[in-house]
């Protein structure tokens, strides 16, 4: 299976790298996750919830790099 | 037309903001936004106040540039060398910052240290240039704003600092009477005592801003300066001693204090008229009398029916009566003096330097966090490419990091609204408004009225992050200079920089960290148990005097832990998440952390009533029992180490109780068998306080189990994000 193409996304004429994209759809996929564990109170069954928020954007940064933004 | 105030103080800061772009422009000097920066970051609402900052800004910036330039020179040519040397210095710096000393000189010793590293380090050939250009432009804004400040309207601290000294006074005298209404089974004054403690706290802070700023710009103050700092000497000492008189009253309240202690009436009638005599001189008018000799004794007859336990409640009480005369006569001797209704009493000689470095725990999270901060924006620098703002990030991130560290309670999201408000109306003016101006009339009347529309839209002490972000930006964005461009990709990189920052500033509150509310509370609640565990630990120690080094440090450490953290987490209160309250009320927190102030000040009696180190014979008849209360009040502050909702069970309370009540008796019955002339005079005063202080600390502990009843602290406990 071939995955999208890395490109550069242009913004106004701004280019900006593939992986810093990624990056902030993570980051934003994480505050959302974050905010609904929170409301369900499924965090209390994380032992350290900030190593759990990191650990979530870098996994959601590699899964919209790889299948959805092409980092 | 009659100018506001607000309206005069936004003039100044325009003004003096345009000028500075003048002059940094005529002389065809690179980034004159530096001068801009200066200004906006140095305008205070007095002279003496921006004088006091631009000189520490000064300071700052002139130590940055030689740090800077050493580590340029030095090690410029490994990016992992040249950050890893850059980063103790910086650390260093934000620890700094958390102390009580020239906050403002550390923070920009740090910020600026990274701002000209990340300038100049890609480009070393550059670095002396970039290094003085950013001096000399820190100096300019500095000089042009102190400039205007003195000569258009100015306003000086002394009439401030005068009214100041005069409310804080007032709220002395006003609480003195509270207490006095408490003391005489008043219990409806509690609630008005409290406000007023509070407001005597912010008094103080502002008392000692403005005696500084007023030294500075008032020659009158400045003369006086040695009196006036014995006199805030004395204001501090009577608001501690204040406190320690009414924490007596919970012991004492079932006697009948005016058989007890005879001159009770006139004592407290002399403190009241030397406190209106305070507050009359302060006033500009002369004292009607002066202090009177104080008659208060102990009647030896009447407490010799009482309790011993009574007997250590009323010895303590009349100890610190006795320290609220002495420092009463003390504050109207120093201001009588400063007034010239008196001689002056001589000045005491420097106070004793700390002996040791204590450190912080919080302002070591705090530096840990700014870590984290640094350390990502210079990763994300060097490893992705094409990373909007490239080494300007790192500074930026550097810069904003520190200020974000220096006030940890804040919520970040408080600066969301005023960063995109101030980069969406930048743009507009740099886009639509700047390239239609040819000259620097046009320019400079931009710069005056985008100045002033910002100082007079956020003109509010609390409104200060949305004026900081709005001219910070506005300069940014608009990089005025002599060759100027414009650049949609200037702006939308600037806006992205920011766009990226903000979240990885939002990151930090969960990592590396915790910093949500409810977690530092819980944290600091921890460690306050634990210092208070360990200072139990230490003070039934026979022969204290000859305890190590080591031991002496850790003692003096976890002394200033119990010593302060109830007011670190008093203002994180107000902050919790009112979800993780459940139940509770903002209230009971509050009523949470006044307990645990009160069990502080018992805390911080005892150290003191155990210093003496010889044991008086009944000391030693009585340590064994002594050293099993210790016991059993040690492993109820492990147990509240471990766990704050221990004292929540009934249990707990009653074990408390059980133990003082045990131990009671036990002394009743060993001080029965014995004689007191056993003691001697001054035996018995220690043994009396080191009672009082005992029995205080068991109340304050079981008093705190009644107060943590209220609250859901699993609620509190449970891990979220």
């Amino acid at each position: 299976m071939i995955g999208p193409v890395p490109h550069e996304y242009a913004i106004g004429g701004v280019y900006l790298p593939p992986m810093l994209v990624a990056a902030v759809l993570g980051l934003i996929a994480v505050l959302v996750t974050v905010r609904l564990l929170n409301r369900f109170r499924w965090s209390r069954y994380f032992a350290y919830p900030p190593l759990v928020f990191v650990s979530l954007i870098v996994i959601y940064t590699v899964f919209t790099g790889t299948f959805i933004i092409g980092a | 037309m009659i100018l506001s105030r607000k309206a005069k103080e936004a003039i100044k800061t325009a003004l003096a903001m345009t000028i500075a772009y003048g002059i940094a422009l005529s002389m065809d000097w690179d980034r004159p936004y530096w001068a801009g920066f200066a200004v906006a970051f140095v305008s205070q609402a007095t002279v003496g106040l921006s004088v006091n900052r631009a000189a520490l800004r000064m300071l700052g910036t002139v130590l940055a540039a030689i740090v800077a330039l050493s580590l340029i020179a030095g090690f410029a040519q490994d990016r992992w060398l040249f950050i890893l040397s850059m980063l103790p210095f910086v650390c260093f710096c934000c620890y700094m910052m958390g102390g009580p000393k020239y906050q403002y000189f550390w923070q920009v010793s740090g910020f600026v240290v990274i701002i000209v590293c990340f300038d100049s380090g890609p480009d070393p050939v550059n670095a002396f240039d970039t290094a003085v250009l950013r001096v000399q432009e820190t100096g300019l804004g500095i000089l042009v704003y102190s400039l205007v400040a003195l000569f258009i309207w100015p306003v000086h601290s002394r009439s401030q600092f005068e009214t100041v000294a005069r409310d804080l006074a007032a709220t002395q005298h006003q609480l003195f009477a509270a207490y006095r209404s408490l003391m005489s089974g008043e219990e409806g004054k509690a609630k008005e005592a409290s406000q007023i403690r509070a407001q005597q706290a912010q008094q103080q802070a502002r008392f000692g801003q403005l005696l500084n700023a007023a030294i500075s710009d008032s020659y009158e103050v400045r003369e006086l300066q040695q009196p006036w700092r014995q006199y805030q000497g004395s204001v501090q000492k009577l608001a501690t001693v204040m406190e320690r008189w009414h924490d007596s009253f919970a012991e004492t309240r079932t006697m009948d204090l005016t058989r007890l202690l005879p001159g009770l009436p006139a004592y407290l009638d002399e403190i009241d008229h030397r406190l209106e005599q305070i507050g009359l001189m302060l006033a500009g008018e002369a004292p009607q009398r002066r202090p009177g000799p104080v008659e208060l004794t102990l009647d030896s007859k009447a407490t010799g029916i009482l309790s011993h336990f009574d007997r250590a409640a009323i010895a303590v009480l009349y100890r610190r009566m006795q320290a609220l005369e002495d420092i009463t006569r003390a504050a109207f001797d120093a201001l009588s003096g400063i007034r010239g209704y008196g001689q002056a009493p001589p000045i005491a000689g420097p106070a004793r330097p700390r002996p040791r470095f204590l450190p912080d725990p919080d302002r070591l999270a705090c530096v840990a966090r700014f870590l984290t901060i640094v350390l990502a924006a210079y990763l994300a620098f060097i490893y992705v490419e094409g990373w909007p703002g490239g080494a300007g990030f790192v500074g930026m991130a550097g810069a904003l990091g520190m200020a974000l560290v220096n006030a940890p309670q804040l919520p970040i999201s408080k600066i969301y609204a005023p960063v995109t408000v101030s980069a969406l109306s930048a743009g507009v003016l740099y886009i639509f408004v700047m390239p239609q101006l040819a000259t620097f009339l046009g320019l400079g009347a931009l710069i005056f009225a985008v100045t002033l529309v910002i100082c007079y839209s956020f003109a509010e002490p609390q409104q200060m992050l949305g004026r900081a972000f709005g001219l910070a930006l506005f300069v940014v964005i608009a990089s005025i200079s002599n060759e100027q461009t414009y650049n949609f990709l200037g702006f939308a990189t600037t806006v992205m920089m920011f766009a990226v920052m903000i979240p990885m500033l939002a990151l930090t509150v969960y990592f590396p960290i915790s910093w949500r509310p409810e977690r530092v509370f819980l944290r600091q609640l921890r460690r306050f148990f634990r210092s208070c565990d360990v200072l139990i630990s230490t003070v039934d120690r026979p022969g204290g005097g000859s305890i190590n080094r080591r031991d002496r440090w850790r003692k003096a450490f976890h002394l200033q832990e119990v010593a302060t953290l109830p007011n670190k987490l008093g203002t994180w209160a107000p902050r919790i998440d009112p979800a993780a309250l459940a139940d509770a009320t903002p209230e009971d927190v509050r009523n949470l952390v006044a307990g645990l102030g009160e069990l502080s000040l018992r805390m911080q009696a005892m150290v003191e009533a155990s210093k003496p180190v010889k044991s008086e014979a009944l000391v030693q008849a009585l340590e064994g029992d002594m050293r099993s209360w210790s016991a059993s009040v040690q492993g109820a502050f492990q147990h509240l180490s471990d766990n704050p909702a221990a004292a929540t069970a009934i249990t707990f309370r009653a074990r408390l109780t059980e133990i003082m009540d045990g131990l009671e008796q036990r002394i009743e019955d060993v001080l029965d068998r014995s004689s007191e002339n056993q003691m001697g005079p001054t035996g018995a005063e220690t043994f009396y306080s080191l009672l009082g202080a005992y029995r205080g600390v068991s109340e304050a502990l079981v008093s705190y189990a009644g107060l943590t009843e209220r609250i859901n602290w699993d609620a509190w406990r449970e891990e979220r994000f």
